[in-house]
């Protein structure tokens, strides 16, 4: 899957990158609105994530011409403008999402990877892990063949773990995740672990594989035993 | 008080006193020249009686007649006064009234006996023209004092249009919008000086409030972008096998910090923006059903804490709030009461058309009610805490025309929100 990345920070743009090429992504990085303008008009993407503010354009711009050259590639903005204009504006021309700055690289994969499930085979999809399956679309669960009932807020966590297999979360990303923005209690950490606690209990008592991983210090990793 | 009714009502007074001492003085001259031209004609008669003595050596008097009566009495002995005027009053016979008359007393021998004569003369008519002359002088005075009080009502009404057209166009001024202030030039330099100057400090406000929103959209980005690139890269660090358990631990504090200034930065940009009233699409909200929708939301933070939600008589308190605003001000007031709530506590909820009210139980305040408010005032040093929470809350009632009380009593804590009178 093919991923243009424009972004004027360079650093920004590299960590983005490293981050999706690790995934399995082929990813393209342009800096400047021009060098974005360029790319749209030779290649075609997937997805595009665009920063709005650009040294010499409007990330804004940018996306009413993509849409107009390719409706189907899926856009994600990622912007320090937290306005509500802005961020309606942005769904109002047809990006897919809305990112404000700082956010984390996981919630960044999270949401381009649902996109992407949205985007493709009609939004019908599974996602598959060793022998456990996730449709999407029902918001079922299934480990070894057999359903899984898990609360909500389970669902989407297991969802967040597999969008970013073997890669360190951090408590904070998860809390945000789960929670939103808003979450600024002191118990949210507290709360991530009683729930990362009932969900590991659910997946193993029906036989599956312990998956998750505590890193001490840093929050959990999904990933093989 | 006006400015207007404020000089004539001094006007008014003064002129008054003035008026007052002018007719008094008047009074006082008139009756003077009219006293002096009634003694001199009672000179001439005296001088007409000393000759008439002295031709005829006698004098016949009627007594009958009191008009320019001269009354003859001889006596022993001369006074030591040669002659003098006095007032006297004199009864009318006919209808009983007494009189004033002037009165002049000189010695005079006659026959060689030393009489005592008197001569006197009526001072009716004079009075009267006094009493005229008063009446017309008060009435032309009065209408004199009322004319120029019109007139000059008139006047400063003309005179200080100016002034009044500039007060009420600064009034419907509006420092958000980009149309600047106009003020039309008068014919009076201290009005035109006036409204130079408030031309120029309009400008300069306008200005100033249109670079410091550009400011806060600039600090914004400017500040977020390399927060996110710590972030980024502190992300992918973590993703190393090798950290040691301290490098870890440093790496996990440069995170949070770096996260807690992200919350500062977002709410100092937050609190700067109400202030400045960049939100300007307010709608009508109800508050109430919002916070409870926010704490229908907050349900599995609810659960964790084991905290119970009361919510009572729901009653639609609409306020008039930009979207955004109306958000962060419930989200903050659930927030403050699920952090400062203890373990197995209580939020209450209760509304009535003009009044809001969350209670939550908690533990006693350590700092001062009023300085909860404050920015940066934390009740408890936690690390996720920046302490804008209420302050942000405050802001937007002050903003907004709405009223914010906090209260606590017996370890339940009240803000309420109401309507500002």
């Amino acid at each position: 899957m093919k991923v243009l990345v424009i972004e004027d920070e360079q650093g920004l743009a590299e960590s983005i990158t490293d981050y999706m090429v690790k995934d399995g992504y082929i990813c393209e990085t342009v800096t400047t609105f021009r060098d974005a303008e360029e790319k749209i008009h030779l290649y075609t993407y997937d997805c595009v994530i665009v920063d709005l503010t650009l040294p010499d354009g409007n990330g804004f711009q940018l996306i009413e011409m993509l849409k107009r050259l390719m409706a189907t590639t899926g856009v994600i903005i990622i912007s320090a403008r937290n306005t509500l204009e802005d961020k309606l504006k942005g769904l109002d021309i047809g990006s897919d999402d809305y990112l404000t700055k700082p956010f984390h690289l996981s919630e960044l994969n999270a949401r381009v990877k649902s996109l992407m499930r949205r985007r493709q085979f009609g939004g019908y999809t599974e996602i598959r892990f060793q022998e456990l399956v996730v449709v999407p679309q029902t918001r079922k669960v299934f480990v070894n063949g057999q359903p899984t009932t898990l609360s909500r807020k389970e669902y989407d966590l297991l969802l967040y773990f597999l969008s970013n297999i073997d890669v360190a979360l951090t408590k904070a990303s998860i809390a945000e995740h789960l929670w939103g923005d808003n979450i600024d209690s002191a118990d949210s950490f507290d709360m991530v672990y009683s729930h990362i606690k009932n969900l590991r209990r659910k997946l193993l008592e029906k036989g599956a594989a312990d998956y998750i991983q505590s890193i001490y210090g840093i929050g959990y990793k999904f990933s093989q035993p | 008080m006006k400015l207007l009714a404020k000089t004539n009502r001094i006007y008014l007074a003064f002129s008054l006193v003035i008026y007052l001492l002018t007719a008094l003085a008047f009074y006082q001259i008139i009756r003077l020249l009219i006293y002096e031209e009634v003694e001199s004609r009672l000179r001439v008669e005296r001088r007409d009686f000393e000759t008439y003595v002295r031709i005829h050596n006698t004098w016949s008097s009627s007594p009958y007649f009191v008009e320019n009566k001269i009354e003859v009495v001889p006596v022993s002995k001369r006074q030591s006064v040669r002659e003098s005027f006095r007032d006297t009053l004199i009864l009318n016979r006919y209808d009983n009234e007494l009189t004033p008359f002037r009165q002049l007393t000189f010695y005079e021998p006659i026959h060689g006996v030393m009489h005592r004569v008197s001569i006197r003369k009526s001072l009716i008519q004079t009075y009267r023209l006094i009493e005229v002359i008063t009446a017309t002088m008060v009435v032309f005075l009065g209408l004199l004092l009322l004319g120029m009080f019109w007139f000059q009502r008139r006047l400063s009404g003309q005179l200080w249009y100016p002034f009044y057209e500039t007060l009420s166009r600064i009034k419907q001024f509006d420092l958000s919008t980009n149309s600047s202030l106009d003020l039309s030039p008068t014919t009076i330099t201290e009005f035109n000086e006036l409204n130079d100057v408030l031309q120029k400090m309009a400008a300069k406000m306008q200005q100033d409030y249109r670079s410091l929103k550009e400011f806060t959209e600039n600090a914004s980005h400017e500040i977020q972008t390399p927060l996110a690139l710590i972030n980024a890269k502190v992300e992918q660090l973590i993703q190393t096998e090798s950290l040691s358990e301290s490098q870890t631990h440093w790496i996990e504090t440069i995170y949070q910090a770096s996260r807690r200034i992200s919350r500062l930065n977002q709410g100092l940009l937050l609190l700067a923006k109400i202030e400045n009233r960049q939100f300007n699409d307010s709608q009508c909200i109800d508050l109430a059903n919002l916070l409870a929708q926010k704490l229908a939301d907050m349900d599995d933070v609810l659960s964790f804490k084991h905290l119970s939600i009361q919510v009572g008589p729901v009653v639609p308190f609409e306020v008039s709030l930009p979207t955004a605003l109306a958000d962060s001000l419930v989200t903050n007031l659930v927030n403050n009461a699920i952090k400062h709530n203890q373990p197995n506590g209580r939020i209450e909820l209760a509304s009535t058309p003009d009044q809001l009210c969350l209670r939550n139980t908690g533990g006693a305040l350590t700092t001062e009610p009023e300085r909860l408010f404050e920015r940066f005032k934390k009740e408890s040093s936690g690390p996720d805490s920046v302490g804008l929470g209420l302050s942000i809350v405050r802001q937007i009632c002050d903003s907004y025309g709405l009223r914010i009380a906090y209260q606590a009593a017996d370890g339940v804590h009240e803000i309420c929100i109401g309507r500002a009178s």
